[in-house]
């Protein structure tokens, strides 16, 4: 047995999410604008929240320190969003957007009115006013020091002849060549200057990205991890309840599969061998005629057990692997399959990567066969960035669609059982796509 | 004997129709669906509805609702479901109105070609037959202080042999005992379980089952 293995063109039109790649101009451009607009923005936060926290949690005993309080976690959320607004920008990458509870309809006013202070996002946000001074004073004092001697150093040639070097009456006045030994002469200020203004020029993008990537990462890890946190095991549970589904799913089929078939058959087998024998006496030939076609439905309920238990759990999936058993699911396909598997050879998969693979093609291909009155398809099959790449194409008449209820959508709660997603790309004429994405371990 | 049979799976109905057409009835229409059973059973007044109870497009339980709604169009027709599985719950929902001529078997129980005939025999006339397992579920619901469990084992046989239909006749056959002793074992259960002694089978069979139901 062989399967065909192909250097294969990976076509465009997925989406994959890459990194934005940015010139390094425009990045210094936003990490500069980030650290001089924090400092002012931070000092403010501060002065607010430090403030409001002290007159409304000293205040909370009379009462009227509870509004000041609530008033000043509302403050401190609203510097937050801004500063989640700059995140990204700055970290390069998206963040996650917390989603601060509202109170439940039907609380009382007082609990309504308490709602942020039972959020601990809210006082996250607090604390993050408070510490980021801190970071941003020093950071925007080092980022504006970088671009002056940046900017002073490099004109320095433009701005020399202007400044009055006269020594007369200030004997410890020196200059920066003098300072070190040079004489001090136009010549030698203006191209000391300039290779100061030099050197700060090539460390400015990497100093500045500090300042502004110390600051980012305070709010980031205050103003979001909990948030992606939360997303996360949000999205594990999601797992789990699809893996829970496509179980019931499977066994439901299963079941069904087990009584269309075999069970039926197996019913008809016992009723014809009862006719036979009733038969034998006062027709010999029919009873002839009926045992014939009893060991015809015999053969054929055997035929579908196989089937049915291929279909279950495929014995060369576990022995041989992912691409030995997709060959043979092409080679049963009644609609030509066109087979290209890149995985290195004698690599395993995880079973529950292999078999959910498995399932989609299966069932993808059981589509192509009952629906798509497709002449061919092809089975794609890739590992690259840990992502393993099964697409399932067909020429056929499309307008396959992820209804609830569907099979499609039954593979899509498969498929989220071991955290993979499924594109189905079928316009009416066709032709169909069927993207799976899977962790390839 | 005229019989309509709605069955999804080609496979069973064209056994059926064979076996039922060497026993000498008359298949006067083979459907594969619910509705299409309603109204074969309303255009052709058959003697007997042979019922599948899982049909398309649910895959459910449409032959069940299918055959009770065709009773209440044609109250007269007697109905035998058929099922690869059989549930207490079914048989109550058949056996609900109470008017007899229902029988409730195991798909398997087709191929006792004789006792499949009988059965269907049975329900024309206006009685009442349930599978041995169908019996067997109802037996094992019941409460541990229940005057069933005060019958001897024979009894409790006698019992189930009343509940799935059979006529004293038929039981004696069965035991390979005398008809007398079978209304002696009868009268002993009635007595024990509290319930009249009915002369007329039907009636019997549905006392037996109330009580066994309840």
């Amino acid at each position: 047995m062989t399967t065909t293995t192909a250097e294969l063109p990976v076509r465009a039109g997925l989406p994959v999410a890459r990194e934005t790649r940015r010139g390094w101009w425009h990045q210094l451009g936003i990490d500069t604008g980030y650290v001089l607009v924090a400092f002012p923005l931070s000092l403010l936060a501060f002065v607010l929240v430090v403030t409001g926290a002290a007159v409304g949690l000293g205040l909370l005993v009379v009462w009227i320190g509870l509004p000041v309080a609530v008033g000043t976690l509302a403050v401190a959320r609203g510097f937050a969003t801004a500063e989640r607004a700059w995140l990204p920008a700055v970290l390069r990458r998206p963040v996650t957007r917390p989603v601060y509870r509202l109170p439940e309809p039907g609380a009382g006013r007082l609990r309504r009115l308490s709602g942020p202070m039972r959020e601990p996002q809210y006082w996250m946000d607090a604390l993050h006013a408070v510490l980021r001074l801190f970071v941003a004073a020093p950071a925007f004092v080092v980022a504006v020091v970088w671009w002056a001697v940046t900017l002073a150093g490099l004109s320095s040639v433009t701005w020399d002849w202007s400044i009055p070097y006269d020594e007369t009456g200030r004997p410890d006045n020196h200059t920066l060549p003098e300072v070190i030994g040079l004489a001090d002469t136009a010549t030698n200020r203006v191209l000391l200057y300039t290779a100061v203004g030099l050197l700060f020029a090539l460390t400015l993008p990497v100093v500045v990205r500090g300042c502004a990537l110390a600051q980012a990462q305070l709010g980031r890890g205050l103003l979001t991890s909990r948030a992606a946190t939360q997303a996360e095991i949000g999205r594990l549970s999601e797992g789990r309840d699809a893996a829970v589904a496509a179980e019931a799913v499977a066994l439901r089929r299963l079941e069904r599969d087990i009584h269309d078939g075999p069970q039926q058959r197996l019913v008809r087998l016992s009723m014809d061998l009862h006719r036979a024998r009733r038969m034998v006496d006062s027709d010999p030939d029919g009873a002839r005629a009926t045992l014939d076609e009893a060991a015809t439905q015999t053969r054929e309920t055997l035929e579908e057990l196989r089937a049915l238990s291929r279909g279950i759990a495929p014995p060369v999936l576990a022995d041989r692997g992912l691409a030995a058993a997709l060959a043979a699911l092409a080679a049963r396909s009644p609609v030509p399959v066109e087979l290209a598997v890149a995985l290195p050879p004698g690599q395993r998969l995880t079973p529950a990567v292999e078999n959910s693979a498995y399932f989609l093609v299966s069932e993808a291909l059981a589509n192509v066969a009952k629906h798509s009155e497709a002449t061919g398809s092809r089975v794609t099959v890739v590992c690259e960035d840990d992502r393993l790449r099964v697409v399932v194409e067909d020429d056929g008449r499309g307008g396959a669609v992820l209804a609830p209820g569907h099979g499609l959508a039954g593979l899509t709660d498969r498929l989220r059982a071991v955290d993979g997603v499924l594109t189905v790309d079928s316009p009416r004429g066709g032709p169909t796509r069927l993207i799976g994405e899977l962790p390839c371990r | 004997m005229r019989v309509v049979l709605a069955e999804d799976s080609v496979l069973l109905r064209e056994g059926l129709v064979r076996l039922l057409g060497e026993a000498g009835t008359e298949v006067v229409a083979a459907v594969a669906d619910g509705p299409s059973l309603v109204r074969s059973v309303v255009e052709h007044r058959p003697d007997v509805a042979v019922v599948d109870v899982r049909m398309p497009p649910t895959h459910t339980d449409e032959g069940l609702r299918a055959a009770v709604e065709a009773r209440r169009a044609v109250p007269s027709t007697a109905v035998l479901v058929l099922s690869q599985y059989v549930e207490v719950a079914y048989a109550d929902e058949l056996l609900a109105d109470g008017a007899g001529g229902v029988g409730y078997l195991l798909k398997d129980r087709v191929a006792q070609v004789d006792q499949f005939l009988t059965a269907l025999d049975d329900v024309v006339a206006g009685g009442t037959v349930l599978d041995p397992q169908v019996v067997a579920q109802l037996f094992a619901r019941r409460r541990r202080d229940d005057p069933v469990r005060s019958l001897s084992p024979r009894e409790r046989e006698v019992l189930g042999l009343i509940a799935e239909g059979h006529s004293n006749a038929a039981i004696a056959r069965e035991l390979v005992v005398t008809q007398g002793a079978v209304e002696k074992h009868t009268q002993h259960i009635f007595a024990k379980l509290g319930l009249s002694q009915d002369e007329d089978q039907h009636r019997r069979v549905m006392a037996t089952l109330a009580y066994l139901r309840s």
